[in-house]
């Protein structure tokens, strides 16, 4: 369960999916940039964030869409080859978001088509981690969520430390809080 | 500190720069001033490992490019954005009201009239729980970070950290740093020491800055620039970690 506190769980609620207004809303006309006056009418389609639709159709006054980085073409590219598609671009969050909709917009394909993709990534996301040289910036990690960025740091610094336990090295460092070694003032 | 004159309506104000110490004299001297804002700097960081805290020095700054991104999670206090929001907070806060006023005026019962005020009014309701939210998580975190820094550099911050903390973070380091060395006198126990049990006691270290004559649990040495010392290591430790000296193996 998230927290209320974790930034990353706040990202990914900030998302935008869109949804159609079931009821009309008055004073809210920002929400809608084609609107003539300061309310939404019923039946048009925004687009709102993550958090607000979520509350919106538990109160059912919107009915969410399946945002589009769910959609069949995505599929199709992550069957055709899952590591080679660029789904940070189509939602950094996405598997997060994808566990957080899949509920609300009632898709049952959902749950096992991020399991698909999540699989085929996985050993990708690993062996690139622990084989890519440390000085070169990967122009793969442009390619990868958030989640797998985490796993690919995760297993870099896993190898990091392996490799210092065998050759051996001071137990002390300085703390990693105050960065680099240069003087403040220089 | 720096102060500028200026004409805000028909009353002279001061304009002073937003800093901790500048805001500690001014509360001090129960002034009434404006605060003249920091501005925004863009900085591309890349965020640091997991369970690794880093904190933005200047060496981001001045190299704002994504590869320098050694250190990134701590910026200045950002009073500007915080204002911004506690801002919609209320005009959020005022359309609700208005459209509360709305509902009653039309004699309908607030509990259960479902209409498009009623939404529109939830939205705001919501929007406003979820800018709280923001904004308790961003000073959470940075509370988080400000903790760990106790147990990390000890009681006394270097200066080019103390200048990101706002007045109330730094007072918060001070009552923690406080807390713990009260409850750490009392257990005669040195908490923030190294966890994991030494294979000896005493560690070869070189001084990487000029420290001067300290005096330690059982030698008061001159720990002069680049001199090599045999020290304790709880005694070492501390200074290794504000980047004062570094261990020599082998």
């Amino acid at each position: 369960m998230s927290s209320y506190y974790d930034i990353d769980d706040i990202m990914m609620e900030d998302e935008f999916v869109s949804v159609v207004f079931q009821v009309a809303a008055n004073g809210v006309g920002l929400l809608d940039p084609g609107a003539e006056t300061n309310c939404v009418e019923q039946g048009s389609k925004v687009e709102l964030p993550f958090w607000l639709s979520h509350e919106l159709q538990l109160r059912q006054a919107v009915s969410v869409n399946i945002p589009a980085c769910f959609n069949q073409k995505t599929r199709k590219e992550i069957q055709a080859d899952a590591a080679c598609v660029d789904l940070r671009n189509r939602c950094p969050y996405f598997y997060e978001l994808g566990c957080k909709i899949a509920p609300l917009v009632g898709d049952r394909t959902i749950g096992s088509f991020l399991l698909y993709a999540f699989t085929g990534r996985y050993k990708e996301v690993l062996s690139k981690a622990h084989s890519a040289a440390i000085a070169v910036a990967p122009k793969f990690l442009t390619l990868f969520t958030k989640e797998e960025t985490h796993l690919y740091e995760a297993a870099r610094s896993s190898m990091a430390a392996f490799k210092k336990w065998r050759l051996g090295g001071p137990r002390f460092e300085r703390a990693s809080i105050l960065g680099r070694k240069r003087k403040p003032n220089d | 500190m720096l102060c500028m004159s200026c004409k805000l309506g028909n009353t002279y104000s001061l304009l002073v720069n937003d800093s901790s110490s500048n805001r500690r004299l001014v509360d001090k001297l129960c002034l009434s001033v404006h605060w003249k804002l920091i501005p925004i700097c863009w900085v591309s960081w890349k965020p640091p490992d997991r369970g690794y805290i880093m904190m933005n020095t200047d060496g981001s700054f001045l190299q704002a490019r994504g590869d320098a991104g050694v250190l990134g999670s701590m910026d200045r206090y950002n009073s500007n954005m915080f204002d911004q929001v506690i801002k919609e907070c209320s005009a959020h806060h005022l359309e609700f009201q208005s459209l509360m006023r709305k509902i009653q005026e039309e004699g309908l019962d607030i509990q259960t009239t479902r209409n498009a005020d009623h939404f529109g009014a939830v939205i705001h309701h919501l929007s406003l729980i979820h800018n709280k939210r923001c904004l308790m998580a961003y000073v959470y975190n940075r509370v988080e970070i400000i903790q760990s820094l106790r147990w990390k550099l000890g009681p006394v911050l270097p200066q080019e950290i103390q200048e990101k903390l706002n007045y109330s973070e730094e007072e918060f380091f001070k009552n923690h740093s406080a807390a713990l060395e009260s409850y750490m006198s009392e257990l005669e126990l040195d908490l923030t020491v190294d966890m994991v049990p030494p294979k000896d006691p005493y560690i070869h270290v070189r001084v990487l800055d000029d420290i001067g004559d300290v005096l330690l649990s059982d030698q008061s040495p001159n720990l002069a620039c680049h001199s090599m010392h045999f020290l304790k290591r709880t005694d070492a430790e501390q200074f290794i970690s504000q980047g004062l000296m570094e261990e020599l193996t082998g």
